[in-house]
């Protein structure tokens, strides 16, 4: 009986999908489950989303990765369409000043294109090689990629005859994060049949099993389900309230536990759209600022320990200078960590609720976007196979999580300022994952390759780690590896294609604000 | 080059036009909606982004390279019909000026020679006046031509052109940036549609465009009857899915 009774509970359909929270993490997930599931499947998969009323978005993460792409197209929103309601424009990616030596000249970029030649060659090493020629001394992004030219010359990454989603060079967005979830509302309600419920969810029945049977509405209403999403920011009303599984805190890794923040206007229409994130080190932290269509984002990511909130505030007025006068200032507390496990019983947490980490190279939305890919791409079929797929989910996501938290970590323990507690804090060993410190050590001799990451799918993979450790003069051993002749000469070549590629692309591309324009007015096309 | 400036009888009135007209570089040409039965005849008709807005325009193509035209031999215009788009240089339609004309001033046909643009007292001479009916009728047809290709981009009938030319070397040239209108797509279209695209003529013109396709053949013989450069095949195909 009891046997019997387990197998008609594994074998239980899963067909009502309940995503609670309206902000980008809720609305991405109904959407790409609606689409991918609800439309001409027979599984007869319905998708509900229920919003607070009273609870007001977070409305940051307005940096996307480019896998926003396919998260769009998936969704079945035009790029065009997205770039218009969303006020988006182009990210080509990061560049990063001040946070080596913390001096004038102190700035690197990371793009979002990959090495020229990466599938053949690893450029590491000839690049350091080449770096020893006297006279020598183009970057390694400059040397290995186009992007970092095209960032100084605000030209944008596609021409309006590209179609929708291509380009000539890789690229992200930047997006205001409420219209971009309006946008996503319309498109999921209107277009892909998501059923929108304005309502608290005020509390849960439970099955025995610890399941959730349905969530109880303040509008009185029982909202039964068999799969729940948790994307209600920082209050986890599921994973926190319901099943309470702690946040695994990194505040000894990351530091940072505070931001403030701005929206600063352009000063004139025909103001220039910047096409990367800045990310500029100050003392207890760094100042995010990025361009949208009608405003920039800028705010201070800092240490509580290191700082106060008044003299924080003041260090982003000064770095916005005279337009901040009239504007306000909104402070945010980060607690960064991630949750044990993301998907408990039949609630998985999505966004904010699954964690947070300070917005340094734009993970928020990535992680969305990748959590949704697991689920929506392979949604239990019934409840047995869901216990499976949560604990693939649960391994799969701790592992992304901690590969985030290195990668952030990097961009810190390289620094070699010492003027300040905060960056003197940042390089204390005990402050680094031992698994960072031990790849330090074997990235003295070797570059970062493909075999130093064991997923198939890497949210940083072995390049980025390159750009940032070379962006800011990691002391490296690299000539003294063995080389051939053929691979001499394949790099040669691979460098030479860079810099054509690089003349060919600053002939070719327009400038950023003035294809954002074209692309308001005329629209891309599909083909 | 081109240096567009509003006609304007002060700046212009000493200027004539040539009645040569010299088109040896040309690669292709817009098409009015009325013109593509017969253009047809002639040429690959297809489409291809226009490269400030992006969006698609239909046109007749005249060589597989650029800047060539092949119909263009010995100083002559060597077909039975020429895209009417093709006559109307160096004038443009210009709404907001008085004469409702813009010219390329460095376009070869002006110059001290040819028939003037203004009499001596200044007023336009019969030619601007015919000129800016000829215009008009173009660019209606034109226009015509634009909103059936919209509809089409609405309907996601577009679809990317594949063309390999094979050298005789046998390395292979590839031709991008032309479009044509996907078989399968038609032929998913409702039957509502269908009928509202049969009245409009948008299915026999959609018929005629993927029937042009084979035009391609004779750009390559002509290729090869004025070029050292042989190409020994060609391989034309439309994309099914978008």
């Amino acid at each position: 009986m009891a046997v019997q009774e387990r197998a008609s509970h594994a074998g239980k359909p899963v067909r009502e999908i309940v995503v609670v929270g309206g902000g980008s993490a809720g609305w991405i997930a109904a959407a790409r489950i609606a689409a991918r599931n609800a439309k001409g499947g027979d599984a007869g998969i319905a998708v509900t989303l229920v919003e607070s009323p009273t609870q007001p978005t977070v409305g940051v993460g307005e940096g996307t990765w480019p896998t926003m792409r396919n998260t769009l197209a998936k969704i079945g929103v035009t790029e065009t369409e997205f770039i218009r309601s969303a006020d988006a424009v182009f990210k080509q990616g990061a560049r990063f000043v001040g946070w080596t030596h913390g001096t004038a000249d102190d700035a690197y970029y990371h793009p979002l294109n990959p090495p020229v030649g990466a599938t053949e060659l690893n450029l590491s090493p000839h690049w350091v090689t080449s770096q020893e020629t006297p006279g020598c001394s183009e970057s390694f992004a400059e040397a290995v990629d186009f992007q970092g030219a095209l960032c100084n010359r605000g030209l944008a990454p596609k021409l309006i005859t590209h179609p929708e989603y291509t380009g000539l060079a890789n690229y992200a967005y930047h997006l205001d994060a409420n219209k971009f979830a309006s946008l996503l509302k319309d498109h999921a309600v209107n277009k892909l049949g998501v059923r929108h419920i304005v309502a608290d969810v005020i509390g849960v029945e439970q099955m025995e099993s610890g399941d959730i049977l349905c969530l109880k509405l303040s509008n009185r209403q029982n909202l039964p389900g068999d799969l729940f999403v948790d994307c209600s920011g920082f209050k986890a009303i599921l994973i926190g309230g319901v099943y309470q599984v702690p946040l695994r805190e990194c505040r000894n890794i990351l530091l940072a536990d505070r931001a403030v923040a701005m929206q600063v206007p352009y000063p004139t229409p025909d103001t220039p759209i910047v096409c990367h994130t800045l990310a500029t080190a100050q003392d207890a932290g760094w100042i995010w600022d990025i361009g949208l269509w009608t405003r920039r984002g800028v705010g201070y990511v800092y240490s509580s320990a290191h700082t106060t909130d008044q003299d924080a505030e003041a260090c982003l007025r000064r770095y916005v200078g005279p337009a901040a006068r009239d504007l306000n200032a909104r402070r945010i507390d980060l607690n960064a960590g991630h949750r044990q496990v993301f998907w408990k019983n039949n609630c998985v947490a999505v966004g904010l609720s699954a964690g947070f980490l300070e917005p340094l190279e734009a993970s928020a939305l990535m992680l969305i976007e990748i959590s949704m890919d697991s689920i929506a791409d392979r949604l239990p079929r019934t409840r047995g196979a869901m216990e499976v797929l949560a604990k693939q989910f649960n391994e799969t996501f701790d592992h992304h999580w901690g590969r985030v938290i290195e990668f952030l970590k990097l961009h810190y323990v390289l620094t070699q300022r010492t003027d300040t507690e905060f960056w003197r804090d940042n390089v204390n060993r005990a402050s680094v994952p031992d698994s960072l410190l031990e790849r330090l050590d074997l990235w003295r001799f070797h570059p970062p390759s493909a075999p130093d990451f064991p997923f198939a799918r890497e949210v940083f993979s072995w390049p980025s780690y390159q750009y940032i450790l070379h962006g800011m003069h990691y002391p490296t051993r690299y000539s003294e590896l063995p080389t051939t002749t053929a691979e001499r000469s394949a790099a040669e070549r691979l460098l030479a294609r860079a810099a054509a590629l690089r003349s060919d692309a600053l002939r070719r591309l327009p400038d950023h604000r003035g294809l954002l324009g074209k692309i308001r007015e005329h629209g891309l096309q599909r083909v | 080059m081109t240096r567009i400036a509003v006609l304007d009888r002060a700046r212009h009135g000493a200027l004539r036009l040539k009645p040569t007209r010299e088109l040896s570089r040309q690669r292709y040409a817009l098409l009015g909606l009325s013109e593509l039965a017969t253009a047809c005849s002639d040429f690959p008709i297809c489409l291809a982004k226009d490269a400030q807005t992006g969006r698609f325009n239909l046109i007749a193509l005249f060589s597989l390279e650029e800047p060539r035209n092949l119909f263009w031999l010995g100083d002559q215009w060597q077909a039975t019909y020429l895209p009417q788009a093709t006559t109307t240089a160096p004038f443009l339609l210009d709404a907001g000026a008085e004469l409702g004309l813009a010219i390329d001033e460095d376009h070869p046909q002006l110059g001290r020679e040819g028939v003037p643009l203004f009499e001596a007292d200044g007023r336009p001479t019969q030619l601007l006046t015919d000129v800016r009916a000829h215009l008009q009728r173009v660019m209606g047809d034109v226009e015509a031509a634009q909103a059936m290709v919209d509809r089409f981009v609405e309907l996601s009938l577009v679809r990317p052109l594949t063309m390999v030319l094979r050298r005789s070397n046998n390395t292979e040239h590839e031709i991008a940036g032309l479009y044509s209108l996907g078989a399968r797509a038609l032929a998913e279209l409702s039957d509502d549609r269908v009928v509202n695209l049969y009245r409009c003529g948008y299915i026999a013109a959609a018929s005629l465009m993927r029937a042009s396709l084979n035009q391609m053949e004779r750009l390559r013989q002509l290729h090869n009857a004025s070029s050292n450069a042989q190409f020994a095949g060609l391989r034309v195909q439309v994309a099914e899915s978008d």
